[in-house]
C-alpha cells in the first residue's frame, strides 16, 4: 500500500524506543521530584552541612542553588552508630513498629470481618469507620489529649463522675506507658485503612468457595482459616508492609504528645533524625539516621515478601 | 492576508523582549524600598496582625506578615534563606541570635540611627543578651523579656492553714507535704519540668541560681559538678519526686503553655514557670479557677535569682530595603511610634515584659499589671533575673535539648545527683 508523502522525514523507530519515548516525561518527573532529592539527601548523609553557608561549591538545578557541602565519608554513620542514644531509640522504635504492625494488623482485621457481614446500618459503620484515617495527626493527638489528659481529660472526668475512679490515671506517667499510649493511639488512627484493604480483599473471594467449603462441613473459624486467610495473603503482604513503613516513620504524633519524653523514654529513630536534622542543624548526621530507617524498612519489606507472597500462586 | 517577515518577526519579539526587561527593572527600582517581609513564630498572630495594620497606615509601610508555627519556625526562616528568600525582619529566639549572625542571615543594628538612644533605656542584662558573642555588636531589638517567678495558690495555703508563702526552698517543701498529708491537694507543687526548650533546661539553671550556683563559667563550661548549690537543687527536686508531691506527667508536656494550663485548676499549691503566665491564672476567670488574683507571685525562694532571657527582632543582612526594614524594627522593638505602642501592646495584652523600665511608670500597664500582679514585687523580681552566655554557643541548642533527659533521669532517681550532674559536664564537653 502506497504511503502518503509527508512534508517531514519520517523517523523509523522500534516499539520499544517508541514506548521508551512515551514513557520518557513521566521517568522525567519522577527523577526531578523524587530520585533527585533522594540522591541529594544520601549525599548530604556523607556530608558536613550547614544550612547557611552561601558560598563554595554548589549545583544550579532549575534556578536553586544546590550547595555541595564538605565531603566527610563515613563520619556521620560513625557518629551515629557510636551513640547510645541511636542503640536505644532503635531497639524503641522497634518495639513501637512491632506492637504497631500487629495490633493495627489484627484490629484492622477483626473489624473488616464485621463489616463483611451483612447487617443493619452497615454502610454507615463502613463510612464512618475511615472518620480516624482521615484526622490530620496532629488532629489526632489533640483528640486524644482530650480524652488522655490526666487533669483535663475526658476519660479520667467521666470516670470520676460515674464514681468508677477516685483520683486520676496517668497515662503518661512513665516513659513505658507514653510508648503504649502512642501505639494505641496510632493504631487508632491507621487501622481503618488496613480494614478497608481487608475488605476489598474480601470481597474478590469467590462466594463458590466458601459454599464449597460449607458443603465439605467446615466451621466459621475453618472457613476463615482455610479459605478467606489464604486469599487475603497478598492483601495481608500489603497491609503488613505500609504498617511497618508508617510505623518507622511516625513522627507527628510523638511531635504533639511526649516529644519524646520523659528522658528519651519515647524516642523512636524518626523523632532522633529529626531533632538531629531540625533542632540541632546537623542534616549529615540526621540524614544518615534517616537513612539507616530506609535500610531497615526495605530489609523488612523483603522479608515479609518472602515468608508471606514467596509461595503465593496468583489464580490464572 | 498581510504576512510578516521572518526578519521583522525576530526584530519585534526582541523589542518586546527588551521592553519587558526594561520595564521589570525599572518598576523593581521603584518598589525596591517598599514591600517588606516580616515573619514571626506563632503567639497572638491575630495582635500581630493587628499592629502590623496599623503600622502600614500610619507609617506608610507595605509590611506583609507571615506567622509560623514556634517549633519550626527557626528551621524554616534557615531553609528559606538558603532558598535564596529574603525576610526583611523576623523574630528570632536567644538561641539562634548567635548562629544567624555569625552565618551572615543576620546584620547588626549599632550603625543604624536612633540605636544608641535605645540601648541607654534598656536594663544593661538585657542589652548584654542581645549583643553578639564578643560583646561588641547589638544584633537586635527585644521582642519581649520574661524569667521565672514562684507562683501560688492562695486560697489554698489558706485552707491549710498556711499564713504565708514559702521563703526558702525548705519551707515550700514543709507546705507541700502538709497539703499531700491533710488531703488538700495529691500533688502540691507544679514545677516547669515539660519537655520542651522552655521547661526543664531553664527550671534546672533558675534552681540552681536560686541555690546560689553557676551553671556555666566565663568560658561557657558546664560546671554544675562542681557547684554545691546544683547538687542542692537535684536532691530536693528527687526529694519531692520520690514523696509523689509533683505530678509525673509534668515530664511529658510539650510546652510550658500546657503545664501552666495544669495550674489553672486550682489543685496545685505552687508553680514554678515564666512571669506572663501568671497574667492568664490569675486573670482571665473564663479559663482558669485562680483567677481574679487568687494566684499570687511570690519572690523566687533562696538567693531570689531566677534565669532571664530576651527574645528579639533582627534584620535580615540582604533585605533590598535595609532603611525600611530598621524603621519596622523600631516600630517593633523600639518606640518609633512615641507611646512604645507594640511594646506596651504586649504588656497590656499578654504580660509579656520589655527591658525598658520607663514603661513601668505609665499608669495604663500599672492599672492593667494590677489586675494579675504585684507590679512592684515583678520589677524587684526582674532585679534578680541573671543573663546567660552560654547560648551564644554553638553547641547551646544540641547541649540545652540534649541535657533535658539527663535531668529527668535525675529527677526520677534513676540516675544520682552527681552522676548526673557530671553527665551533664560531660554532654556539654563531647558537642564544644
Amino acid at each position: 500500500m502506497a504511503v502518503p508523502r509527508l512534508g517531514l522525514r519520517a523517523v523509523r523507530l522500534s516499539e520499544a524506543s517508541f514506548a521508551r519515548l512515551l514513557v520518557a516525561p513521566a521517568v522525567l518527573a519522577i527523577v526531578a521530584v523524587v530520585a533527585v532529592p533522594l540522591a541529594y539527601s544520601l549525599w548530604l548523609s556523607f556530608t558536613d552541612v550547614n544550612l547557611l553557608r552561601t558560598s563554595g561549591a554548589a549545583i544550579d538545578l532549575f534556578g536553586m542553588r544546590l550547595p555541595l557541602y564538605r565531603w566527610v565519608g563515613l563520619k556521620n554513620y560513625l557518629q551515629v552508630f557510636s551513640d547510645p542514644l541511636y542503640w536505644d531509640s532503635l531497639w524503641r522504635t522497634l518495639y513501637f513498629v512491632g506492637a504497631f504492625v500487629i495490633e493495627a494488623t489484627l484490629v484492622g482485621l477483626g473489624v473488616a470481618l464485621v463489616l463483611n457481614e451483612r447487617f443493619p446500618g452497615r454502610p454507615l459503620m463502613r463510612s464512618l469507620l475511615l472518620v480516624p484515617w482521615s484526622l490530620s495527626r496532629i488532629v489526632v493527638g489533640l483528640l486524644w489529649i482530650g480524652i488522655l489528659d490526666f487533669e483535663f481529660g475526658a476519660f479520667n472526668g467521666y470516670m470520676q463522675r460515674l464514681g468508677l475512679l477516685t483520683g486520676s490515671v496517668a497515662f503518661f506517667k512513665d516513659g513505658f506507658s507514653a510508648l503504649n499510649v502512642l501505639v494505641s493511639v496510632y493504631m487508632w488512627n491507621q487501622a481503618p485503612f488496613a480494614t478497608l484493604l481487608f475488605l476489598a480483599g474480601m470481597q474478590s473471594i469467590s462466594e463458590d468457595l466458601y459454599a464449597a467449603a460449607e458443603v465439605d462441613g467446615a466451621g466459621y473459624w475453618q472457613r476463615f482459616r482455610y479459605v478467606t486467610l489464604p486469599a487475603l495473603r497478598p492483601i495481608l503482604f500489603l497491609v503488613l508492609v505500609l504498617c511497618t513503613v508508617n510505623g518507622f516513620l511516625m513522627l507527628d504524633l510523638i511531635y504533639i504528645l511526649t516529644m519524646g519524653g520523659p528522658a528519651n523514654e519515647t524516642t523512636t529513630i524518626s523523632w532522633l533524625g529529626f531533632q538531629t536534622s531540625f533542632a540541632f542543624f546537623k542534616f549529615g548526621p540526621g540524614t544518615a539516621i534517616l537513612y539507616t530507617l530506609t535500610a531497615l524498612c526495605l530489609l523488612l519489606t523483603l522479608l515479609y515478601h518472602r515468608l508471606i507472597l514467596a509461595r503465593f500462586e496468583p489464580e490464572a | 492576508m498581510n504576512t510578516i517577515s521572518r526578519r521583522r518577526f525576530l526584530g519585534n519579539a526582541g523589542l518586546l523582549g527588551a521592553g519587558a526587561v526594561l520595564a521589570d527593572g525599572a518598576l523593581r527600582g521603584a518598589r525596591a524600598d517598599k514591600p517588606l517581609n516580616f515573619s514571626g513564630w506563632v503567639f497572638k498572630p491575630d495582635t500581630v496582625k493587628d499592629y502590623v495594620e496599623f503600622y502600614n497606615k500610619k507609617h506608610g509601610g507595605q509590611v506583609k506578615y507571615e506567622a509560623i508555627p514556634w517549633t519550626a519556625y527557626h528551621p524554616t526562616m534557615e531553609t528559606r534563606a538558603f532558598a535564596g528568600e529574603i525576610v526583611d525582619v523576623m523574630y528570632c529566639n536567644h538561641n539562634n541570635r548567635e548562629r544567624w549572625y555569625e552565618n551572615g542571615l543576620i546584620r547588626p543594628v549599632d550603625d543604624l540611627p536612633g540605636t544608641d538612644e535605645l540601648k541607654k533605656k534598656m536594663t544593661p542584662a538585657n542589652l548584654d543578651s542581645l549583643k553578639s558573642k564578643d560583646g561588641s555588636k547589638l544584633l537586635g531589638l527585644p521582642y519581649f523579656t520574661s524569667l521565672f517567678v514562684l507562683i501560688y495558690n492562695e486560697p489554698m495555703l489558706q485552707q491549710a492553714g498556711i499564713k504565708a508563702p514559702a521563703k526558702s526552698w525548705d519551707e515550700l517543701v514543709e507546705h507541700c507535704t502538709k497539703l499531700k498529708r491533710d488531703k488538700v491537694s495529691d500533688t502540691p507543687f507544679l514545677p516547669n519540668w515539660n519537655n520542651s526548650p522552655s521547661g526543664t533546661m531553664p527550671q534546672f539553671m533558675t534552681d540552681c541560681f536560686s541555690e546560689g550556683a553557676n551553671v556555666f563559667d566565663a568560658k561557657n563550661r558546664v560546671i554544675v559538678d562542681q557547684e554545691p548549690g546544683a547538687a542542692r537543687a537535684m536532691e530536693r527536686w528527687q526529694k519531692v519526686y520520690k514523696a509523689n508531691l509533683v505530678n509525673p506527667e509534668v515530664l511529658t508536656k510539650t510546652s510550658s503553655t500546657d503545664t501552666h494550663r495544669i495550674f489553672w485548676t486550682g489543685r496545685y499549691a505552687y508553680h514554678t514557670n515564666h512571669s506572663y503566665y501568671l497574667k492568664t491564672i490569675a486573670g482571665e476567670p473564663e479559663n482558669s479557677k485562680l483567677a481574679p488574683k487568687k494566684a499570687k507571685m511570690a519572690m523566687y525562694p533562696g538567693t531570689g535569682q531566677t534565669y532571664m532571657w530576651t527574645d528579639s527582632y533582627v534584620v535580615n543582612a540582604k533585605s533590598k530595603a535595609p532603611e525600611d526594614a530598621w524603621k519596622l524594627t523600631k516600630f517593633l522593638g523600639g518606640n518609633l511610634n512615641g507611646d512604645w505602642y507594640v511594646q506596651r501592646q504586649w504588656c497590656l495584652i499578654s504580660g509579656l515584659d520589655n527591658p525598658y523600665p520607663e514603661m513601668y511608670d505609665h499608669p495604663e500597664i500599672i492599672a492593667s499589671y494590677d489586675r494579675w500582679i504585684d507590679l512592684k514585687l515583678l520589677r524587684e523580681q526582674y532585679k534578680k533575673g541573671k543573663v546567660i552566655a552560654a547560648y551564644k554557643e554553638p553547641w547551646y541548642g544540641e547541649y540545652d535539648t540534649k541535657a533535658v533527659a539527663t535531668v529527668h533521669n535525675i529527677i526520677r532517681g534513676t540516675t544520682t545527683v552527681p552522676k548526673g550532674l557530671k553527665d551533664l559536664v560531660a554532654l556539654q564537653k563531647s558537642l564544644a
